[in-house]
This record gives C-alpha cells, structure tokens and sequence, in this order.
C-alpha cells in the first residue's frame, strides 16, 4: 500500500511539475524577442503571408487556445509542427533521440570510469604530496570551463591533428559503427568533463567521510587489505550521494547537449534544439524543453529506486522498518 | 535550480553560435587562388574519370518554411540548393554574361520582344519531356504568383507558344535586366503538367529538368542528391552523387575540410583563408559577388533627426567604405554605390556626389540641421562580419560628433525590431542586399513601394523611383550608363539606405577530393552554379 501511496504521489508531482513547466516554456517563447514571421518567412514577406502563417499554426489564436492545442499535441504524440520543417516535431525528435543518447551514455561512463576512480585516489591520497591538491585543481577545472569554449579548442585542435579521429561531420552507427565512434568520442569527451569533475569531487568527499568511520578503523585492525576495504566498505557506504549524482548530472547532460552537438555538429536533440530556438520556432522549443523536463523527472525517480536498492534505509518503503 | 540550467544551455548556445561566429579583424595570407580560364576561379579537370560522391557542407537549410516552389523562393541559400534539380531559360555565365541553357537561342525582333527556341531533347527527371506549354505555363504561373521575383521579371504583357519549340515574350515597354531576371532559379521551368493535374506539388517535391534529384532529405541534417539520368546535357553532371551536409557552426565546417569530412564548404569569416592557411590540399577561393551591405535610417520613427535629409547626407559623407573593406573584410569586398561594384555598367563609387565631401562639409550639414550632438543606436545582427563593419561605422561617424551604439542581436530578433513592425522601432541597421546579374535589378529595392520589407522604415522618393524606371528601360550603352548614374547620385542625396560595401563569397575546397568549377564573378550567390561539372578525385 506504501509502495503504491509512494507511485500516486510521485505520478502527481510528476504531471504537475510537466505541467508547470509547459506554461512557462510556452509562455517564454512568446516573450522572447523577434517575430516568428519575420524569422520564418524572411523580410520580403507580405502581410498576407504572414497572416496566412499564423491562421495554419494556430497563431492569429488566443494564447490560451494555442496552449490548449499545444497539450492536445503533446498528448497526442507529436508535439505539434515546427514552422520550420512543417512536420511533426514528435518524429524529428525521435529520429534525433538517438544521436543524444548515446552522446549521453558514452559521457556518463567516462564520468564512471574516469570520475569515480579518481575520487577514490584522491581521498585515499590525501596527505600532503599525496596528489590530492592536483586533483582539486583539475576537477575545479572542469567545473569551471564552459562546453562550449572547451568544444571550440576541442575542434580547432582535433580539426589540425585528428589522430583518427573526427569532428565536424557524423556518420550514423547504422551506416558503420566504428566511423560513428570516431565521430562521437571527442564530443562525449567535451561533455562528460564537467560531470567527470563533480563526480570526482563527489565521491572524494563521499570517501573521506567513510573513511573515519569506526568499522573501517576496524577493518584496517583486522589486517584486510586496503583494495578489499575500498571495495567493501568504502564504496558501498559512500555509494549513496555518488549515484544520486550521476543521476542528475545524466539529465544535466542533456543541457550540455545543447551546445555540443551544436558546436560538433551533430544531428541530435540538442542541435534540433539551439537552431529552434534562433528561428523562433515555438513547437520544437516547447517540446525540447518539456523533454528535458520529462527526462530530469524520470531520472529522479530512478535514483530514489536505485538508492533505496543500494541502501535499504533510504528506500521508498523505507518507513516499514522504521 | 534546474529549470535555470536549462535556460542557461540555451542561452549559453547562442552565445556559443555567436562566440564561435565570432573573429579577428586581422589581415588574412593571401588565399590559395587557382590559376584559371578568365573569368573562373577555377575549372574542372575533364580528364578525370566521371562517378563518384560530393560531399558538400553549407551552413543553412534553408527554404522549407516556405516550401520549395522555386517561384516563392526568395533568398540564395534556398536557390543554391534548388539549381541542383531545376534550370531556366538562360544563365548567366563568366563575367555576368547571359547564355543559353533551355533555350538555346532567343531573337529579339524589337525591343519588347523575345522568342526563345527551346532545346530539344530536354525531360524532367521523371522522364516526361519538357514542352513549350511548360515554359509558358511556368512563366504565367510566376506572373500571377506573390512571389518577390515577379517584380523582377519587369512589364511582361504577354507569354504565348510560337510553335511546338519556340516561346514568345512580349513586353508592355522596354526592359534591360528582363534576360538577367529571367536566369534566376524564380524563373525556372517547372513541370506545369504534373503541378496542373496536382500530381507533383512544387512545396514539397522538387521535380525539373536540372543535373540532380533528391534522394534524400532531413530538414536542418542534409540533402543527398543523385544524378537525374534524363538529364539533356551528355556527360553531366560529372559526380553520380551529391551529399550536402548542414552544418551551421563555421568551426565545424572548417574542421571537416581538414580532416577530410567535406571535400567543399561555403565560408562566411572572412578571416576563414587565415584560418585554414596551411592546411594541407585544401584551397581557399574568394568569389566577387554582386551582393553588398547597406545601412538602413529609419526616417519614420517620430521624432528622428534622420528624417532630416541633411543629417543623412552628412552620415553618407562621414561614412568611409575603402576602410569598411580593409578593415572589416579584410580587403575583399569592394565600395559600391547602389548599383552593385563590378557589375558591367554600374555606377562609379567614387563619383557620388558625397564621394567629394568632407568631414567638415558633413559637420556642417549636421549643424545646419541642428543635429551636432546626435547619438542613435544601429541594430545589428550578430554574424560575422556585421559587427566589425558597425564598428568601422561608429568610429566614422564619431569624426562628425556623431556617437553610435552598437547593438548586437541575434537573427530573430533582429529581424522582429526591423521588418516586425511599421513605423519600425529601430534608429539604423545594417544589412546585405543580394545584388543580381544585372545593375538595375537591385534599384528597385529603393522603392519601399516595390519592395515592401522597407515600408516601415524609408518614404517613398518620386523622383528615384522615376529615375529606377527609366535606367531600367534604357538598353546597354552610354545613356544606360548615364541613366543609372543619375540613380545612384540620387540614392546618394536620398541616404535612406545607404550602400557600403559588396560581399564577398569564400569557397574551400580539397584539392585531392575533387576538381571543382567556379566563376570568379556570382550574381545569384550560388556557388553550386558549375556543380555538374565537378569532378570527383576521391570519395569521403
């Protein structure tokens, strides 16, 4: 019953804060400057096709009534028709969807492999000499330089010297999966290093506070070995904000889209998105950001799962033990 | 917190675009430039064997908005595009001359009238041969459209069938750009049959007599083109397959150059040549085009000092375009009055009246109009290099006690503070012109009334717009000459929209990928004009 409570409660915030974030996109877009017509149409468009554009997208309509159609579209899967290609955005962004996802997926295991390890190292080491003030000053580093002045150098470097591998155009992994690869490295590079940071600062934190714990002083006592103790209990105690981390910094990753796939150009969501945005053309922008807002929900939900899993105490039926 | 994330991304993208668009006004090397017949940047090698794939990259996709009727189509981007699959009347070759290409011939038996003889042989890429119905019912099909080309097609009276080959025109009144209008991808041949029995709608299916046909399209990712078989030219087009990638990042677009992503990319930096300097087998090539940049004032905003003639004749004097070109293009476009700089006929820059001023004649005007302390703002869009000639503009006119503020937007806005509304809420802006293949074409775009996008910032002129008129009837030769001089001298003491400097095109090529053909001089902005003849070395 708990279990059920818990799914109703997350099922209604969920369409709630979906449904708060569709007005305020919907209305952003409206606010932002510059005319749709203009934009679309260009400057030698007369004032009957301007009105001709706005009377087929709804536009000449009151907002409400274009926010009511909008829902409706969303509701019906596609999510309305973009100015721009006259399709169906809902299909674009599905033929589009994968290109980011997998951008995602390569750049939240170089957070993995690259962030986690590091973490551990740096905590483990820290002492004076130990490397841990190197460490600081790298993931600070990658906090701090934007995706797209790293993605700029990142292209004008590999552009010169592509040690096989590519930037500025993509090959779909259908079409061969080793070209697509090449293609895909250097972009998740760019945008796995800021999560890569935090996880890093993350999970040393995480370590340092486990690592004064009484049962780890006690395992040191027994004589386990110190690879045995991080595996055992170092990481699975300090795993908790680690996990809840990458977890959000997965739907963070989706903002850093944006301006990669754009920077590397890459057909993806993000790409899909930026160009929408600088021709005004509403139904893409409301459906990318509610999209992002679909993912950063589900995402939370499986980390409060994930971290229940991991930690019993935590967990969504947590209050039966209690 | 996350919602502001996200806001930050799409902020942080256009200032990325913008950043990234971003460059130096540093002095370019000289760009790689081949050795070619006059009049071409470079020509294909016809001994290479003919095949293969063209990988293109360009940075806009344009024209879907608006669909792909070629007759709608009214910016270069979306001709460029649709010259692959449809073809006109006549062409324009080397040096702006108009050549046969449909009609391999046309007499004219007086000065309002042209018969075309049209070439046999020719079929649409599905097969259906091309008919004088056809080009009559395209022509009369663009007569009666909205579209902005129909102003350029001038006073045609009438459209009729001479015979199953030949095509007359008639036209109310003489009419010199009609055969350099007529070349433009607007006056295409379009299958009037299909698009009669609604079997093939022009929006959404391109369908013509040119060298290539879509295969393949994804909005704002890329076109793939094949080679239409029907094709009446034998031998062409060369490359079986044309592949063009949009890629709206210049960065991006570069890159694939060097590494071999794309064998061609069109260029908008002109700082791109320095950039890519060294770059092994790639070539950097600078096309002349027709198209210039200009200064719009507002003169209807109420209230404004630029309504006062006087204080825009002393922005026209201030304003020095010899520096926009060095400075701001790096010595690659030209001065230009309104007829466009190295068009056959076109006015001399250096003759107009403000030419001969100076800036103490400007400072005086400005005091004459009680305007010696003015200050107004110049909207500009965030593209290179826009930025770099509004600020060659702000320091010229401050020499006059005039202080600009330069506001720098990106495209959408730009567009909505210009052309959204009338009066527009702008005080100056600064835009191109495309400038065409012929010296009076573009004039008409002094006439807000003929126009239109300038209706809410510029008043009418009876006398220029008389003046447009009649350099427009004169034929070639000296009173032509004299004509449109007199236009020019006139927009100059008019200084609505005040013409600064032509637009160079940058084209980068690999040399070990393909063998590329290209004018030196383009009236169209279409570098993709010579593409059947492209030879391709190797395929990405």
């Amino acid at each position: 019953m708990r279990l059920v409570m818990w799914w109703s409660g997350r099922a209604l915030s969920s369409a709630a804060t979906l449904l708060g974030v569709s007005v305020l996109i919907f209305a952003a877009v409206r606010l932002m400057p510059g005319g749709f017509a203009e934009t679309v149409l260009g400057p030698f468009a007369t004032a009957e096709q301007k009105a001709e554009l706005a009377t087929r997208y709804g536009l000449d309509q009151p907002v409400f009534m274009q926010y009511g159609h909008w829902l409706s579209a969303v509701a019906g899967g596609d999510f309305g028709v973009s100015m721009i290609s006259r399709q169906p955005v809902g299909a674009e962004l599905l033929a589009r969807l994968p290109v980011t996802a997998e951008l995602t997926v390569l750049a939240v295991l170089a957070s993995v492999l690259v962030g986690v390890p590091l973490g551990v190292l740096t905590a483990v080491r820290a002492r004076p000499g130990g490397g841990g003030a190197a460490g600081r000053l790298l993931s600070g580093l990658g906090v701090s330089v934007p995706e797209f002045v790293l993605g700029s150098l990142v292209v004008f470097v590999f552009s010169r010297y592509a040690l096989g591998l590519q930037v500025g155009s993509w090959v779909p992994v259908t079409a061969d999966p080793a070209a697509n690869l090449a293609t895909m490295i250097l972009p998740a590079a760019v945008l796995s290093v800021f999560s890569i940071s935090v996880t890093a600062r993350t999970t040393r934190d995480a370590v340092m506070g486990v690592l004064v714990e009484q049962y780890v002083t006690a395992a040191v006592g027994r004589g386990e070995s110190p690879w045995f103790i991080v595996r055992h209990h170092i990481l699975r105690n300090a795993a908790t904000p680690v996990v809840t981390l990458i977890g959000t910094t997965t739907a963070y990753l989706l903002g850093g889209a944006l301006i990669v796939e754009h920077v590397f150009n890459l057909p993806g969501v993000g790409s899909y998105i930026v160009q929408a945005v600088g021709r005004r053309d509403y139904a893409v922008v409301q459906a990318g950001v509610l999209l992002a807002a679909g993912v950063f929900i589900v995402m939370n939900v499986l980390i409060d799962l994930l971290v229940g899993a991991l930690d019993p105490r935590l967990g969504v039926t947590a209050g039966r033990r209690s | 917190m996350r919602p502001i994330r996200l806001a930050c991304g799409v902020a942080a993208a256009l200032l990325a675009s913008a950043c990234a668009a971003t460059g130096t006004t540093t002095s370019p090397t000289p760009a790689a430039q081949e050795t070619a017949a006059p009049g071409y940047l470079a020509v294909a090698d016809e001994a290479l064997p003919t095949g293969g794939a063209l990988n293109l990259q360009v940075h806009i996709d344009s024209g879907a908005a608006t669909g792909y009727d070629p007759q709608l189509a009214d910016v270069a981007t979306t001709w460029q595009l649709l010259s692959l699959s449809y073809e006109t009347l006549v062409t324009i070759g080397p040096d702006f001359s108009v050549q046969p290409l449909l009609a391999e011939k046309w007499d004219t038996p007086s000065p309002t009238e042209y018969v075309f003889h049209l070439r046999k042989g020719v079929s649409f890429s599905n097969g259906r041969e091309m008919t004088a119905d056809d080009v009559v019912g395209s022509l009369k099909r663009l007569l009666a459209s909205k579209g902005v080309w129909r102003g350029q097609l001038g006073p045609v009276k009438s459209v009729a069938k001479d015979g199953d080959d030949k095509v007359k025109v008639t036209l109310e009144q003489p009419y010199t750009p009609f055969l350099a209008a007529l070349a433009n991808v607007p006056a295409a041949v379009l299958p009037m049959k299909e698009i009669d029995d609604k079997s093939v709608d022009p929006a959404t299916t391109l369908l013509g007599t040119g060298p290539y046909a879509v295969e393949n399209h994804r909005q704002d990712v890329s076109w793939t083109f094949k080679r239409n078989d029907k094709y009446w030219n034998k031998g062409k087009p060369a490359a079986d397959t044309v592949n063009i990638t949009i890629a709206p990042e210049e960065a991006a677009r570069i890159a694939a150059l060097q590494n071999g992503g794309a064998a061609l990319a069109t260029l908008g930096n002109v700082d791109s040549a320095t950039m890519l300097a060294g770059a092994k087998d790639v070539k950097v090539v600078t096309q002349a085009t027709t198209d210039f940049y200009y200064l719009m004032l507002n003169t209807l905003k109420p209230g404004s000092k630029l309504a006062d003639p006087k204080v825009r004749q002393a922005i026209a004097i201030a304003l020095d375009n010899q520096q926009i070109a060095d400075v701001a293009l790096g010595g690659k476009g030209k001065p230009t009055a309104i007829t466009p700089a190295g068009l056959p006929g076109s006015c001399d820059p250096a003759a107009l009246p403000s030419a001969g001023k100076s800036v103490d004649d400007a400072k005086a005007l400005l005091a004459e109009a009680g305007a010696q302390n003015l200050s107004f703002t110049l909207s500009i869009f965030s593209t290179e290099p826009a930025p770099a000639v509004a600020q060659v503009i702000q320091q010229n006119l401050q020499q006059i006690g005039v202080t600009v503020k330069i506001e720098q937007m990106d495209e959408a806005s730009w567009s909505g503070k210009v052309y959204g509304k009338a009066p527009a809420e702008f005080d100056a802006a600064l835009s191109w012109f495309a400038g065409y293949a012929d010296p009076a074409m573009v004039t008409k775009w002094w006439n807000p009334e003929t126009a239109g996008f300038n209706v809410g910032f510029m008043k009418p002129d009876k006398e220029l717009n008389t003046l447009i008129d009649a350099a427009g009837q004169e034929p070639a030769g000296a009173a032509r000459d004299k004509a449109l001089a007199a236009v020019c001298a006139k927009a100059d003491a008019d200084a609505q929209m005040i013409p600064l400097v032509t637009r160079p095109a940058t084209v980068a090529y690999r040399a070990d990928a393909l063998s590329p053909s290209l004018y030196a001089t383009e009236g169209y902005g279409n570098v993709l004009r010579l593409v059947a003849d492209v030879r391709v070395k190797k395929s990405q």
